[in-house]
């Protein structure tokens, strides 16, 4: 991860008023926060704590109140910083009315992209996206993951340095989901850099370098999620093959030197992996029932 | 056909209009950034105000250097997919309903029936391109910024005045082709619904008695509501009068004993006449110079009046009458007023008298008498081979012109009858251009005020909502088609006084003639109606003139669209397009898209 920020925000506020000027909601408090070249950053926090608020203000769709917002050094609200940029939104706001191709045809043309260039790229897009099968459909017959995929791809028609997804996962199965972490992951590996906004901390935790959490228009905590997630005053020890009488002895020792042994019992696989295993499984070796849960037992 | 005021000449008129334009721009721009810049003190202080509106004004510059074609291309051409998803072509359908029972509630026994039927179309037209150009253009921005679809092009590298433009292209492109299947259409239409023939009736045919030169007349059968007198020569060859501005060609063919008489299709009919007017003046009933003819009490002031039975006459000076212009005489074509004192003999046409002079030598040709026929086209030819008042032969273009130059003396014979003329009322008939090709010029027309009215729907949607946007589009309309009386009455020129005085006049059907009475209510009404009119003036004086673009007159009555008036047509058009996307473009660079 290089040092170069990508993304600022000095003393950023955003306070939203009503037609005559009155304050209605206070949406952001003085944010100040950098974003670094080749890193994935996560904006965490609560709905209505100002993720999207954020984001919207470094793409230029608010203005500021006060403070300043800039992407790649300049400000927010200038156009020209959206041609090393792509957004992929909450909702997939797309023309309904167009299919796959003529969507991806359509925002290459906004990038001035040439038409070899961009039905290549519209090709590839399909493709890391997996939707081939459909891409003569309109829009209006896809369902919610898959226009959330053509989403992805029209954000990164352009193969930007930036890109912000804003609850990249939201509506997404677990499939989906690991897809997704699984293609953010890989940006990076590209040396690109990814801001994303998510309430779905596991989605958080398993992709991102940095984050930012926000409460209420008010940053509460920023900083490594490895640093941030650290418990300093517990040992965790994973063990392969240890017979009784060796867990009785690391019992032992730790209450020799005056440790407290909190738990001592076989580890947990995530949901996630659990489902991940069987939907593999399943597409291996089709036909195969599960078994009843007193035989499992 | 009424043209009060002279069509334009566009190489006088462009270099004025052109200084004029850009004048009005620098005005308004500066009074545009002035009242930004004093919002924005108001709202950061001074010097952040300044910093602001310089930054604005440095970013207009860019994003106008940085405009890329294929971007606009690209909006426009999804602008036309929304429009095709939007059932656009429902609009076709309908018109094709109304052409398909327009003979229900259309005149057939109108004696003008071709300006009935190109008025018809024509104007089914406007009404329904503008109406879908308002519907289209009000609506789109709106959706897509409610839908958030604006999101994905927005955080693209795309120039609000690109949207702007993009969107008016891709809309006018939607509505040129709606206009030229409608065009194509209208014009089949109307060339098959007035095309007819008649069969000479043959018991009518007679000579007449006393005649030597073998000439017949008769009639012919009765054909949409009209039938004709013929007159054959005896070689066979003849026309028929003109009845509903038209004649057709008899011509006699004989097969052994057989005769049979073949009426040909209507001729004049479906014209494109192109006039060359003259210089209009006026004798007094004393034979004195003045600058116009009497009034008779007639508000609308277009004609004036000669005074039958006196010296009084209207004189129109022609230019350029050349032999290589009029190689077989000069034909005259004229629209006579009348205004009867006395009653008389209706059925007869008031007598009045024509004499050609030369302006310089003063000889003149013999008067030749008509009676005036009201509310139609009296075409006559002047031959080249005249007599003048003493009965010797003399020839046009040597005796009667002087260096190109031709009066006409027009008089009312009729004592205490008037004759009421105006100077598009008498002109020269100088030839005949394609009517296909005057038709398709009309919708020259209609298509700069699709453009208008699209570009103007486009520049209120990026600020005000669908609904709103299309009320404030139809507001401009309707009064870019009535700017003239809006204008009036902010100048106080019509009775009545201004809104909230025409409006309690109306409440309390008050005269208009008769005064308010003096007092402190007087004073308030005319006090706010001095700000409105204020108003009135002003948005009169930006809002484009819709009638100005109108060509239906020209077409319906016969008359070839000067190219100047086409040319005029369009570079005002452009120009307020061009200043629509300016204003278009601040409100969209302005706006937070995700408010």
């Amino acid at each position: 991860m290089s040092s170069e920020v990508i993304v600022e925000t000095r003393n950023l506020s955003k306070v939203y008023r009503d037609f005559w000027g009155r304050q209605k909601v206070r949406a952001l408090k003085a944010l100040d926060l950098e974003i670094r070249r080749g890193e994935i950053f996560g904006l965490l926090g609560p709905n209505g704590s100002g993720k999207t608020t954020t984001i919207k203000l470094l793409l230029g769709l608010l203005f500021p109140t006060s403070g300043q917002a800039l992407v790649f050094g300049r400000d927010a609200t200038d156009v020209s910083k959206n041609e090393r940029l792509g957004y992929l939104p909450e909702e997939s706001y797309l023309y309904r009315f167009l299919n796959a191709e003529e969507t991806l045809d359509f925002y290459g043309r906004l990038f001035d992209m040439p038409a070899a260039v961009r039905k290549r790229r519209a090709a590839e897009l399909i493709d890391l996206v997996g939707l081939n099968w459909a891409k003569r459909r309109q829009l209006k017959e896809y369902s919610k993951g898959m226009a959330r995929r053509i989403g992805l791809a029209q954000a990164l028609i352009n193969d930007p340095e930036l890109i912000m997804l804003d609850e990249p996962t939201s509506g997404l199965d677990p499939i989906g989901t690991r897809e997704m972490k699984d293609l953010i992951l890989k940006l990076k590996s590209e040396g690109k850099t990814v801001l994303m906004s998510s309430h779905l901390l596991a989605d958080v935790q398993d992709v991102c370098d940095r984050i930012a959490i926000l409460h209420q228009g008010e940053l509460k905590e920023l900083g490594r999620v490895d640093t941030l997630l650290k418990v300093r005053d517990e040992t965790a020890i994973r063990a392969k093959g240890l017979s009784a009488a060796g867990q009785a002895e690391v019992r032992a020792v730790i209450e020799r030197h005056s440790g407290t042994v909190l738990t001592m019992d076989n580890p947990t696989t995530t949901l996630e992996e659990l489902f991940l295993t069987i939907v593999r499984d399943s597409e291996a070796r089709p036909g195969r029932r599960a078994k009843q849960e007193s035989e499992s037992q | 056909m009424t043209l009060e005021l002279a069509p334009p000449i566009f190489g006088n008129w462009i270099w004025p209009a052109l200084q004029f334009f850009l004048q009005a721009a620098a005005i308004l721009g500066f009074t545009a950034l002035t009242v930004g810049f004093l919002v924005a003190a108001f709202r950061y202080g001074p010097v952040a105000g300044g910093d602001l509106t310089y930054r604005m004004l440095r970013t207009g510059v860019r994003d106008l250097l940085a405009l890329s074609p294929q971007r606009v291309l690209a909006l426009a051409w999804l602008a036309i997919q929304e429009s095709l998803r939007r059932r656009v072509l429902v609009g076709f359908g309908v018109f094709l309903l109304i052409l398909l029972f327009a003979g229900w509630f259309l005149d057939s026994k109108t004696n003008d029936p071709a300006t009935l039927y190109l008025s018809f179309v024509l104007t089914a037209t406007t009404y329904l391109v503008l109406l879908m150009a308002l519907f289209l253009s009000a609506f789109s921005l709106p959706a897509d910024i409610k839908n958030h679809t604006i999101y994905t092009i927005v955080t693209k590298p795309v120039r609000p005045g690109e949207i702007v433009l993009g969107r008016i292209l891709g809309f006018s492109a939607i509505g040129t082709v709606l206009l030229a299947v409608m065009g194509l259409f209208s014009y089949v239409f109307v060339v098959r619904v007035l095309n007819h023939n008649h069969e000479v009736e043959l018991v009518s045919l007679k000579t007449a008695t006393g005649d030597t030169t073998g000439t017949r007349t008769g009639r012919t059968t009765a054909s949409q509501n009209h039938r004709h007198q013929i007159t054959i020569d005896a070689e066979g060859k003849g026309s028929t009068d003109i009845v509903q501005g038209h004649y057709h060609d008899v011509d006699q063919q004989t097969d052994g004993d057989k005769t049979t008489y073949v009426i040909g299709p209507p001729q004049d009919l479906l014209t494109a006449r192109v006039p060359q007017y003259g210089s209009l003046r006026f004798k007094d009933r004393n034979g004195q110079g003045i600058e116009r003819g009497i009034s008779v009490g007639n508000e609308w002031k277009y004609r004036s009046f000669v005074e039958g039975g006196t010296p009084a006459a209207a004189i129109w000076t022609f230019q350029d009458i050349t032999p290589e212009r009029y190689p077989e005489g000069v034909p005259i074509e004229m629209t006579i007023r009348v205004f009867r004192s006395y009653k008389g003999d209706i059925e007869k046409g008031i007598l009045g008298s024509l004499v050609l002079k030369n302006p310089r030598t003063g000889r003149s040709s013999r008067m030749e008498t008509f009676r005036a026929k009201e509310f139609t086209i009296d075409s006559r030819n002047i031959p080249r081979k005249l007599a003048d008042t003493d009965g010797n032969p003399i020839d046009l273009f040597d005796d009667l012109v002087a260096d190109g130059e031709l009066e006409v003396w027009l008089q009312c014979i009729d004592s205490s009858q008037y004759f009421g003329v105006a100077p598009a009322d008498f002109y020269l008939r100088a030839a005949d251009a394609s009517f296909a090709g005057n038709f398709v010029k009309s919708y020259l027309g209609i298509w700069v005020q699709m453009l208008l009215v699209t570009s103007f729907g486009v520049m209120f949607s990026t600020f005000l909502s669908g609904a709103v946007a299309m009320m404030a589009t139809l507001a401009a309309v309707v009064l870019g088609f009535f700017t003239k009386f809006v204008f009036d009455v902010a100048q106080g020129a019509v009775e009545g006084g201004g809104p909230i005085e025409s409006l309690i006049r109306l409440v309390n059907q008050r005269n208009v003639t008769v005064q308010m009475e003096p007092g402190l209510t007087r004073d308030a009404v005319e006090g706010a109606d001095a700000v409105f009119m204020f108003f009135m003036k002003s948005v009169s004086s930006l809002l484009p003139d819709f009638r100005q673009f109108s060509n239906v007159d020209y077409v319906a009555h016969g008359f070839d669209i000067p190219l100047d008036t086409l040319g005029v047509q369009m570079f005002s058009g452009l120009g307020y397009v061009v200043a629509v996307c300016a204003i278009g473009y601040y409100f969209l660079r302005t706006r937070e898209m995700a408010r």
